[in-house]
């Protein structure tokens, strides 16, 4: 006998022809559906590193809140880690969601500023059986491994640098040894030199980890250093789905032309002075 | 220049001496707390009261800060203007694109709405605009893009020589920052436009203009050409910043440096970037580098050079 919603395969992220979006209200009781992914498939093997990269307004962010289980699809099928979460009671989709571990997008508005930096880091351990003790070596040692020094465990988020907020956000998405780890924009609010940190920082802990990575970035040279295969979103549709070598050789979509030309104008004009 | 604070002044800006010709575009560079922002509020003269300055800062000739004594009067606006980073921000969410033109040009020129509103097409046409698509629509109902278009055109409505332009492009998608670039390099051609152009983007500001000065910790480490700063880099900071520029096609990770800048206000003696220079001297620990000068126009702080 299988588990309800239980699918067996290799793939830690299953979106299947996924329709999704917002409603609003229209007038007094009329309900509006604005769809935002618009019959979405895409497949994330285990292990994977995947860029989701597309334009504001492109559905990247809804795409991570529907893998995230926070944002029922129209129609469409999702299996994350094995389990299609939607046809899951909504009580049991922690068991899936406790093994996913995300950034989100904007550091300083995405930590509790009433909170210090070990309760922060321990959320997602707040479920566990692990005592208190082994708790608080789980904490130290995803500080570790973003390279920040223990001391910060009794800062609030205020007193932290950017960068450091975005070290304890990931440490915060890694303290629970997640299987999927779901990275929005992870370095759009960092500065250049603290941006190059976070993205070799991510993917040794992605060796470590042996995760699966899926990283949603509208910047298209940072996506190639932390994915190795680029999923292009416009208008809420896949317009591209190859290997990073293959986009940058060979790009077939109007948007990934567009995306590579911008950058190399900027590039070749930069080196025309 | 700084700001008062309750536990006293925290300078933003240290012994900054900068001079930017006119017609020319000027970057200023650095990460986030360097005082970049400060020192192009202080050009655009849109210090907030709490700021304290000393020293003295000339826009187009005229003495507008000196000391502590402010006046900006028949400057700001008029000979220097400001686009800021959020295009969002620097438009009025409650007026149509039309009527922010008519109190601008009202306030600045005293025209009247007809003749404010036959401008603002001219202006909004120059931006690559359609007048009709836009002069009647309420920001929010404009692309990203199209605000700091927008922005930029209500900006320059004023007749201002001189824009101070801070990050304007790092809230836009990709392809549209080299856009916004374009744009300002035609406006500049067209218009022999000074461009004060503030950003941590490297690349982009090298693609449009001719001399940076890169800051750290509220000094100027390095002044000179952009294909200097790009090309040869002297600083080590500046090398730090170029060696993060990401190269699509190039898969191997960005070069990536330890620790962060100071805080605004943190002092040490010596030189602020000491921590994070992968070669310092002994000296470093104790002395603050002067600005000393190299070939080519260049000047750079840092002991290495002396």
């Amino acid at each position: 006998m299988s588990l309800a919603g239980s699918t067996p395969n290799r793939s830690a992220v299953e979106l299947v022809d996924v329709t999704a979006g917002y409603w609003t209200a229209d007038g007094f009781a009329l309900r509006r559906f604005h769809p935002v992914l618009k019959g979405v498939s895409v497949t994330v093997r285990r292990g994977e590193r995947v860029a989701i990269v597309g334009e504001s307004g492109s559905g990247k962010t809804t795409l991570l809140r529907v893998v995230l289980g926070v944002l029922q699809p129209a129609s469409g099928r999702v299996v994350v880690m094995g389990r299609e979460i939607y046809r899951l009671p909504r009580r049991l989709r922690w068991t899936v969601t406790s093994r996913i571990g995300y950034v989100p997008q904007d550091p300083a508005r995405s930590l509790n500023p009433r909170l210090k930096v070990r309760d922060i880091v321990m959320e997602p351990l707040e479920r566990s059986d692990l005592t208190e003790r082994e708790k608080m070596e789980r904490v130290r040692d995803a500080l570790r491994m973003v390279q920040l020094h223990e001391s910060v465990l009794d800062y609030y988020p205020a007193q932290l640098s950017g960068g450091m907020m975005q070290r304890v956000l990931i440490a915060r998405a890694v303290v629970h040894e997640p299987e999927l780890l779901l990275l929005d924009e992870p370095t759009s609010a960092l500065d250049v030199s603290i941006q190059a940190q976070v993205i070799n920082l991510l993917n040794s802990i992605q060796r470590k980890l042996g995760c699966t990575m899926v990283v949603v970035t509208h910047d298209l040279p940072v996506a190639q250093y932390l994915a190795d295969r680029a999923v292009l979103l416009h208008r809420g549709a896949v317009v591209e789905d190859v290997p990073f070598e293959e986009l940058v050789r060979s790009p077939k979509s109007e948007l990934a032309k567009l995306l590579i030309r911008s950058f190399s104008l900027v590039t070749s004009s930069a080196n025309g002075r | 220049m700084g700001y008062e604070e309750p536990e006293g002044v925290v300078w933003a800006v240290r012994s900054v001496s900068l001079e930017v010709e006119e017609g020319e575009a000027f970057c200023l560079a650095g990460e986030s707390g360097c005082g970049k922002s400060t020192l192009g509020s202080a050009i655009a003269g849109i210090l907030p009261p709490h700021a304290v300055t000393r020293g003295e800062l000339r826009v187009g000739g005229r003495l507008v800060i000196d000391g502590g004594r402010r006046d900006f009067e028949g400057v700001r606006g008029r000979v220097v203007t400001y686009v800021p980073q959020n295009p969002g921000s620097s438009l009025s969410p409650y007026l149509t694109i039309g009527e922010q033109f008519y109190y601008v040009l009202k306030s600045t020129r005293g025209l009247r709405r007809g003749e404010a509103l036959a401008e603002a097409r001219e202006h909004l046409r120059r931006v690559e605009l359609d007048p009709s698509a836009v002069l009647e629509r309420y920001p929010h109902e404009l692309s990203g893009g199209m605000q700091q278009r927008a922005a930029i055109a209500l900006a320059l409505s004023t007749g201002a020589r001189i824009l101070v332009a801070d990050e304007p492009t790092s809230a836009l998608d990709a392809h549209l920052r080299f856009q916004v670039v374009e744009l300002l390099r035609r406006l500049r051609r067209e218009g022999g436009l000074t461009l004060i152009f503030i950003s941590h983007d490297l690349l982009l500001a090298s693609a449009l203009c001719e001399r940076g000065a890169i800051m750290y910790a509220g000094r100027v480490v390095e002044v000179g050409s952009m294909r200097d700063l790009m090309g040869r880099p002297a600083h080590p900071y500046t090398r730090m910043l170029v060696d993060a520029i990401p190269r699509l096609g190039d898969r191997r990770p960005p070069k990536s440096y330890p620790g962060e800048p100071p805080r605004p206000g943190e002092e040490r003696p010596g030189c602020p970037f000491r921590d994070r220079c992968p070669s310092p001297l002994s000296r470093c620990a104790v002395e603050e580098p002067p600005s000393i000068p190299l070939d080519g126009g260049r000047n750079v702080a840092c002991w290495l050079y002396a």
